[in-house]
């Protein structure tokens, strides 16, 4: 996958997603194989301040199961007319993360904060190697030249997540996962506090559920957070 | 007070009134508007004041956004040590002039602090700068707040820290400082001061009215809470003195104060000099009319002016006009007879008294006096009388020969003065005047006889002033009336005797009671044969110490008197006394006695006579009554009854001064007398005087016509006895036979002279006539 990803360097945004779902899709048929479900979460925006513009995340975290581990893995969040893209990266535990630099001036990538703390030194094209991520939790990523370039990087143990992109007011995504209990996170940027996560029994029939999310309050994206 | 002073001081009080007024107006309105606008200033004050302080903290805000999204402070704060932390906040606050740094957790609990004395991890000031919202666009809005701490004013400003998630919040704390009161106050105008609660009052920190002490009133301030949350221990004074607001009202009231000054003061003399101009022409008329007062008519009261004060001069031109013109007719009343338009006593005695100063030879002055004038009034009407006067004024101004300047003394009486040179004859003067006055009056077709009597009298002869010739004049006139005559002048001798004239009563009653009255004898001679006709009883006074006095001296005063009834019964007797004795002796000698108006008036007279004749044993036609003409003028009627009466009785009656009086010739036919006397200032002028002499022959032609015999008197020449001879004038009378004697002397006198026989009837007594015997006897 690693040499999938150099291949793919420099491939735009749609290339790498429909790596992501491929991959995604395989791992599911895996599972599916073995008794596997297909979850549809439904997200329906009660409230809105300003609208939710940016993606929305579904983590489907086992009960009591440890999921199979992590192949290494590089995911890439580049950096576009000083934006990252994307903006809401969900990576699993382990995953190294590539922030190139597609534009013709310098950035400086950093993180002060838990669970990764790093900086990228004013830059320009790729780093000479990815950033691994492998304490979970939600990085947030900014610029330190370009106050507003900001990115979310959630990072999660479960290999059982999916983003619903540009969350308007509803959205849904099916994520298959093997059956068993399930504990069902959602996040998103403008939330103001965590959502309660609803638990799930996946049995091999297909489920459903829906959350709604209230996104009129003040976000505090790091408090929304599902995991501490 | 002056009418110029009241007037000013009325204007300028008024004026000072008004303006005063106004200026208090104004001074009132002036302080509301400076309230007004202090209140305005005040609360527009606020306003800036909020919005300056709002730009404050936005540009603090900013320079605090700037510092908080510095990359390196942003790193700095992710570093956990508090040391550095603590540094790094030190360093940002110098940065950005930031004396107070705080970090806090998005909580509001103190990460770290700079310059301020918060304890970390306790929520710093207040907690509402924490709150975070959203603006538009999704930002998190700042807040800001003051806070104080060690005695200072912050003004906070909180940004929170992106790194790049909102991870905290950087609270600034800029100082209000002098610097910013002083900002402050050039911008609002205001005072500003700021305040902290200080237990339980307030204690000032910042004031840019450092000097102002004590309170001020509320509505010289205007407090303003600053947001330092709940406990409000900041407050914000915005002052502005009364006195300051007052300042651009005091400049215009200042103004007003000197505009009010010099108004007064051009009032002032403004109202002086109109009330001058009043005044001024006040005096000018107030000064005429004194003028007019004294007399003085000529100065004009001349006003070029159109308004009341010309009218009120042209008024008084006109009244001192009028004025003149009533004052001239006033004089020429005072000084001229109005009736005849000659001069009145008072214009002829100063003209006389001009004359007599002129000097020269002298002044002959002739008092006129018309006869029985009062009776023309009476009988004819005061028109003929006034007729009558303006033809005697007439005659005597206009004729030949000037004869002098005329006047009008009285009723009946003229006078004329003329200079006369010393040889020039007064008497001749006074002829005259009177020859003008002889020729008849005709009023009215018809004629009226009047004569004239002249007093005259000359200076320096017979005195020197008007008064005193005017007296002599006047005496003169007296003996011309008296005597008969046409004229008098004066003599010396009239003086003495008028002015004896009081005490001549008292002793003319002892001059009869004590005989000292005598007889005195003037023979009548028979012109035709130089025989003694008879004589005429004239009066004689042997005064005790002025001794033998004249008729004249005191015959006047006694006919004034009413005292002439006891002379005339005196003399009657005593004449009839004479008579009879020397009847006895043989001398049968007609007697002529003189008796006066009052004696005719007598209704008694003729029984008093008749007794007397019966008494004395006297046959009537011994006696002759001598009658003045003058005696018929009163009441002709009741004189000719008497004279009836009298001549009834027989005896003779005589008109005396014959041509002097008012005889017309029907009195004098219906008379019954028996003789006339031609006065003797015809005899007089009969010599020199075709006239006179003309008027003598008529008056003896005529008494001859009516069957008088005729008497001449005063002649003193053997020419006039002559020309009476030719005439054929019966009898005369004069110094030229005898001049009036004592009893003794005529009787001397008498002998051997011839005497006209008397009828032998008369020789005895006559029995009285029928009728009469009976009064005879009671008397």
């Amino acid at each position: 996958m690693r040499g999938a990803a150099r291949a793919t360097r420099g491939a735009d945004h749609g290339l790498f997603t429909t790596l992501c779902l491929c991959m995604g899709l395989a791992m599911g048929l895996v599972v599916g194989r073995a008794g596997a479900a297909t979850v549809t979460v439904t997200l329906n925006v009660a409230a809105t301040s300003v609208g939710p513009a940016q993606d929305a995340v579904v983590v489907l975290d086992p009960v009591g199961v440890v999921p199979p581990p992590a192949r290494e893995s590089v995911v890439t969040i580049d950096q576009v007319n000083k934006q990252f893209l994307p903006q809401v990266s969900i990576v699993r535990t382990g995953t190294g993360v590539s922030f190139p630099n597609s534009d013709q001036i310098k950035h400086d990538v950093y993180s002060h904060y838990v669970p990764k703390i790093f900086e990228l030194k004013l830059y320009a094209g790729r780093p000479t190697a990815p950033v691994v991520f492998d304490q979970p939790g939600l990085e947030a990523l900014g610029c330190n030249v370009h106050d507003k370039m900001r990115a979310f990087l959630g990072i999660v143990d479960s290999p059982y997540f999916a983003k619903i992109e540009h969350l308007s007011r509803t959205g849904s995504v099916s994520i298959t996962v093997p059956a068993g209990r399930y504990s069902v996170h959602v996040w998103h940027p403008e939330l103001a506090a965590r959502v309660t996560p609803q638990p799930l029994e996946v049995r091999a029939d297909a489920a459903a559920l829906s959350f709604d999310l209230d996104l009129s309050g003040i976000p505090d994206p790091k408090a929304a957070w599902p995991w501490p | 007070m002056q009418l110029r002073t009241r007037i000013a001081v009325t204007f300028l009080l008024l004026l000072a009134t008004v303006l005063a007024v106004a200026l208090t107006v104004v001074s009132h309105t002036n302080r509301q508007n400076a309230a007004h606008a202090l209140t305005e200033q005040l609360q527009s004050g606020d306003k800036e004041f909020h919005a300056v302080l709002d730009l404050n903290v936005r540009l603090l805000r900013l320079a605090a956004r700037v510092m908080a999204d510095d990359a390196g402070f942003r790193e700095a704060i992710a570093d956990r040590d508090t040391e550095t932390l603590v540094s790094v906040l030190e360093n940002a606050g110098t940065r950005i002039d930031a004396p107070m740094v705080v970090l806090t957790a998005l909580d509001g609990k103190v990460i770290a602090a700079s310059g301020s004395r918060a304890a970390i991890g306790q929520t710093f000031a207040d907690p509402t700068l924490f709150t975070r919202r959203l603006d538009g666009e999704g930002n998190i809005e700042p807040n800001d707040t003051v806070v104080v701490e060690h005695g200072r004013i912050y003004q906070l400003v909180a940004v929170v820290i992106n790194n790049p998630l909102p991870v905290a919040w950087v609270v600034m704390g800029f100082e209000i400082d002098q610097k910013t009161a002083q900002e402050l106050k050039d911008i609002t105008g205001l005072g500003v001061t700021l305040a902290i609660k200080s237990g339980t009052g307030w204690s000032d920190v910042v004031s840019t009215e450092p000097g102002t002490q004590g309170p001020r009133s509320r509505a010289e301030t205007r407090r303003i809470g600053l947001p330092d949350g709940p406990a409000a221990t900041v407050v914000v004074t915005l002052s502005k003195s009364f006195a300051a607001a007052m300042l651009p009202f005091d400049r215009l009231t200042e103004y007003l104060y000197w505009i009010a000054a010099i108004a007064l003061a051009v009032s002032a003399a403004a109202a002086f000099i109109l009330a001058r101009n009043i005044t001024r022409p006040l005096q000018n008329i107030t000064a005429a009319v004194d003028q007019i007062r004294a007399g003085v008519y000529d100065a004009p009261v001349v006003m070029q002016r159109r308004d009341e004060l010309g009218s009120l001069a042209e008024g008084i031109q006109v009244m001192q006009s009028a004025v003149r013109s009533r004052d001239q007719s006033i004089r020429r009343l005072a000084y001229e007879d109005a009736l005849t338009g000659l001069m009145n006593r008072a214009a002829f005695n100063t003209r006389l008294e001009e004359a007599l100063r002129a000097g020269g030879d002298g002044v002959a002055v002739a008092v006129i006096n018309l006869h029985r004038f009062r009776r023309i009034n009476e009988h004819l009407g005061y028109t003929v009388g006034d007729a009558v006067l303006k033809t005697i004024a007439a005659r005597l101004t206009a004729g030949p020969y000037p004869v002098g300047q005329v006047a009008r003394l009285a009723a009946d009486q003229f006078a004329a003065f003329m200079p006369l040179r010393a040889t020039d004859s007064l008497q001749t003067w006074g002829a005259t005047l009177l020859v003008r006055l002889s020729d008849p009056i005709v009023v009215a077709s018809q004629p009226i006889d009047i004569t004239a009597t002249l007093g005259l009298a000359r200076s320096p002869a017979d005195a020197s002033s008007a008064d005193e010739l005017l007296r002599c004049a006047d005496l003169a006139l007296e003996r011309a009336r008296r005597e008969k005559r046409g004229q008098a002048s004066y003599e010396p001798a009239m003086k003495p005797a008028e002015r004896d004239q009081l005490s001549l009563l008292g002793e003319l009653r002892q001059a009869v009671d004590n005989d000292e009255l005598r007889l005195f004898f003037q023979p009548k001679v028979e012109l035709a044969s130089g025989r003694i006709a008879g004589a005429e009883v004239l009066l004689r006074w042997q005064h005790p110490t002025r001794g033998l006095l004249g008729p004249g001296a005191f015959i006047p005063f006694a006919e004034q008197t009413g005292f002439i009834r006891q002379i005339t019964r005196w003399t009657l007797e005593q004449s009839l006394a004479c008579s009879a004795v020397w009847l006895a002796a043989g001398l049968a000698l007609p007697l002529s006695v003189n008796v006066t108006v009052d004696d005719i008036n007598d209704e008694n007279f003729h029984l008093r006579v008749a007794n007397a004749l019966a008494r004395h044993r006297l046959p009537p036609s011994l006696l002759t009554l001598e009658v003045t003409e003058s005696g018929f003028i009163d009441d002709p009627a009741r004189a000719i009854a008497m004279l009836d009466a009298l001549a009834h009785l027989g005896l003779h009656l005589s008109i005396d001064d014959f041509g002097t009086g008012y005889s017309s010739l029907s009195h004098l036919a219906r008379m019954p007398v028996h003789e006339v006397k031609i006065d003797r200032s015809f005899i007089q002028g009969l010599e020199s005087d075709a006239e006179f002499a003309a008027v003598v022959r008529s008056a003896i032609d005529m008494g001859h016509s009516l069957g008088l015999q005729v008497v001449a008197e005063g002649i003193e020449t053997e020419a006039a006895a002559r020309r009476l001879t030719e005439m054929q004038c019966d009898v005369a009378q004069g110094y030229l036979y005898a001049k009036p004697m004592a009893q003794a002397e005529f009787e001397r006198w008498l002998e051997h002279r011839p005497r006209v026989p008397v009828p032998p009837a008369a020789r005895t007594l006559t029995t009285a006539a029928p009728g009469e015997g009976k009064t005879l006897m009671v008397l």
